[in-house]
């Protein structure tokens, strides 16, 4: 059994996902009557194999587990995953894999980009380390689940200003609860993308004062971006709550949304292609099977979204 | 084996004919047993609709299914017509032609509504009908079990009586639930009461609705409405009033001008508190100026843009009719084999009962002269006679199985019946 579990690699779950969300594109092409079952079943497969692979991971990794940038990334994933299988099976008419499954694949793609190697730790700023790493976990999967409700809720209004009858494979969901998923990701974004942000500041003045760890100097790329990222969730949520009893207000939260995902995106891309201080070298040294190691000025390094 | 019907629809069969050719539930079942006792051994289903009246019979060997214009006689005399006036716009055929036609109804492709739903459940009840009029058998059993799988494959395979056709079904299902998820907690104001807003009453009412507001300019009149549709009867001069506290407008006045001005629903918005409106402005001329839809949350559908949202479905239907079709050939071409296979079990029956009969004979004979073999040894070679004659057989079986699927094989019947001496 642990030889199976071993042999589990991210091309398993990948794979899966991408069929499954094969099967979701189909809907646009043709119906058939084995389809959702065969959607649910590569879903759940590649969840089952997603979740093994995490826990093999936590359970032979040298350091705290899944504490690198490699398994944040497929933490995030993992929890959307989740989050589409549930969808999926609650409304099996509703394609909201394809828009969702999209971006699952993209972070495994950023993991494969990341370093597999853990975060440098010390005893005494574990617990920062974990609550910043958990508020950036929450806040990426709130952009995201936004961020897709949000794409969801400007192709049905496009079809409803356009007057059109639904699109047979296509019937989203209405805009009423779209609308409510925005409303409700956008300030959770915001909460915990600051609090991980503060959290990541007082973890690397801890480091600083107690000279525990190479510190990120506060001009550090990922301080940059991240500090951008949360400016503009906090900006999003500000301007939606301002809103909200206007008439309209729905489509503006919407393209808040959208804009959101737009720019975890693109932190994202500049961590994984910006050299950073923040976080375990590129190249995975753990692969190998050496200890982690404190990254070196000019290496290319990720924080994910941390 | 042979199979007839006749029939009319609304294509050939003007509607008061049509109302005299209809069959009650009752006058059905008297019609089966008519029928049982005119051509008695044959197998007979009636479907009665609105828009169409068939029979279909079946025969056996013995018997064969009456003749199309039999059939038509016979529909005539059970309705008291006279079968002159019948014949010219009732339309019959038989055999395979029979299997394609019912496959064809029962998906809904010979529907006045193409692709329509109800039919399929019109002919479950004729099938059931016949089989409690003791008129069905295992032939139409076989026939009509058959046509309710091709019309559930193309109702799975196509998207043939998907989308909505009927202005009201559509405005509610399509446009007022891709805006609310929910309508228990939404409230409709009624403008008017035409016939179509309480066809769409009736939808939304079905969606959840509960709180139904009725303004008409007769106050009386809109009580009247109020309590008929299970709403309150409102002010037509609060009309701003209850526009703030609507979330969906119905709206079917016969005003010659704009009853809802955009100066109106301005002077509503700012009570609304951003909430979405929707407006299904059903009447002709307009009851809500134009303009009003392109205000921010508002969704505004004038009658035109859901009847063009109608025939843009009504399109998409046709572009699946050839999908249908094929696969209603596909199913009309699988039955035909079955039947004419079936017609070859009395031949192939014959052919195994002798050579088993040979075979046993044989064994008799072998055992006898082998006396010391023991009943383990006796089974093991009788199995292998068995084996044998079965693989002798495979070959001509075969044959026949694939020559049903072209049609009858009588030239090989004939062959089998001369070669191995059967019986006629």
């Amino acid at each position: 059994m642990s030889e199976f579990v071993a042999g589990i690699s991210v091309v398993c779950f990948a794979a899966s996902y991408l069929v499954a969300l094969a099967c979701e594109a189909s809907r646009l092409l043709f119906r058939s009557g084995i389809r959702g079952a065969a959607m649910v079943a590569f879903g759940a497969a590649g969840l089952v194999a997603h979740t093994l692979f995490l826990g093999w991971r936590a359970a032979h990794e040298p350091a705290v587990p899944l504490s690198s940038p490699f398994d944040w990334y497929l933490l995030a994933a993992w929890l959307l995953a989740g989050g589409y299988l549930w969808a999926t099976v609650a409304n099996p008419r509703t394609p909201v894999g394809l828009f969702l499954l999209p971006v699952v694949l993209g972070l495994i793609a950023a993991a494969e980009g990341s370093s597999r190697v853990p975060f440098p730790q010390s005893p005494a700023t574990q617990a920062w380390g974990a609550v910043h790493g958990v508020f950036n976990l929450a806040a990426s999967v709130a952009v995201a689940v936004g961020g897709t409700a949000g794409v969801m809720w400007l192709i049905q209004a496009g079809r409803l200003t356009r007057k059109r009858a639904v699109t047979p494979g296509l019937r989203l969901p209405s805009l009423e609860k779209l609308a409510g998923t925005i409303a409700s990701t956008i300030p959770l974004a915001a909460t915990t993308a600051a609090a991980g942000f503060a959290s990541g500041l007082v973890l690397n003045a801890v480091n600083r004062r107690h000279g525990l760890l190479e510190t990120v100097p506060w001009s550090d790329p990922v301080i940059i971006r991240l500090g951008g990222l949360v400016v503009w969730l906090v900006v999003a949520a500000l301007v939606a709550r301002g809103v909200r009893h206007r008439p309209g207000a729905a489509r503006t939260t919407a393209w808040l949304a959208v804009a959101s995902l737009a720019c975890l995106t693109a932190s994202i891309l500049w961590g994984i292609l910006v050299p950073s201080r923040h976080g375990p070298p590129r190249q995975g040294a753990a692969q190998q099977g050496e200890a982690p190691r404190p990254p070196a000025t000019g290496e290319t390094a990720v924080g994910g979204a941390s | 084996m042979t199979l007839a019907f006749a029939g009319g629809t609304h294509r050939t069969v003007p509607i008061d004919l049509r109302e005299q050719l209809a069959f009650s539930a009752e006058q059905a079942a008297d019609a089966l047993r008519r029928f049982r006792d005119r051509f008695p051994g044959r197998e007979v289903v009636l479907l009665s609709t609105c828009n169409r009246v068939e029979l279909y019979a079946a025969g056996g060997d013995t018997a064969a299914a009456p003749t199309p214009g039999q059939i038509v006689s016979f529909l005539a005399e059970c309705r008291g017509i006279d079968e002159r006036i019948l014949f010219p716009v009732l339309a019959g055929d038989r055999d395979e032609a029979v299997v394609r036609h019912l496959f064809s109804v029962a998906s809904g492709l010979d529907s006045m509504v193409l692709g329509e739903p109800q039919i399929l459940a019109q002919v479950k009840q004729a099938w059931a009908l016949a089989q409690n009029s003791r008129t069905s058998g295992p032939l139409t059993g076989d026939l009509f079990q058959a046509a309710l799988r091709t019309a559930k494959r193309v109702a799975r395979e196509t998207a043939l009586g998907r989308e909505r056709l009927s202005i009201p079904s559509l405005a509610v299902n399509d446009f007022a639930r891709g805006v609310f998820e929910r309508f228990d907690d939404k409230r409709v104001l009624v403008l008017g009461a035409g016939k179509m807003a309480r066809e769409t009453l009736r939808y939304l009412r079905e969606a959840g609705v509960r709180d139904v507001v009725v303004l008409n300019r007769t106050p009386q009149r809109a009580a009247t409405l109020a309590a008929e549709l299970g709403g309150r009867a409102g002010r037509m001069d609060d009309l701003v009033g209850e526009l703030a506290g609507a979330d969906l407008v119905v709206s079917t006045t016969g005003a010659s001008v704009p009853v809802v001005t955009l100066e109106a629903h301005r002077r509503a918005q700012p009570q609304r508190g951003g909430r979405p409106l929707v407006v299904l402005d059903l009447a002709v001329p307009r009851d809500f100026d134009p303009r009003i839809g392109d205000q921010p949350g508002v969704w505004l559908y004038a009658i035109d843009d859901l009847a063009a949202a109608c025939e843009s479905n009504r399109r998409s239907r046709q572009r699946q009719v050839p999908a249908a079709v094929a696969i209603v050939e596909e199913e009309a071409r699988r039955f035909m084999g079955d039947l004419h296979h079936r017609s070859t079990a009395p031949v192939i029956e014959q052919l195994r009962a002798g050579w088993s009969e040979t075979g046993d004979a044989e064994l008799e004979r072998l055992f006898r002269r082998l006396p010391h073999l023991d009943d383990a040894a006796r089974a093991e070679i009788r199995q292998a006679f068995e084996r044998y004659a079965a693989k002798l057989l495979h070959p001509p079986l075969k044959s026949l199985r694939s020559a049903s699927h072209a049609g009858p094989p009588h030239g090989l019947l004939d062959a089998l019946k001369r070669l191995f001496d059967l019986e006629d």
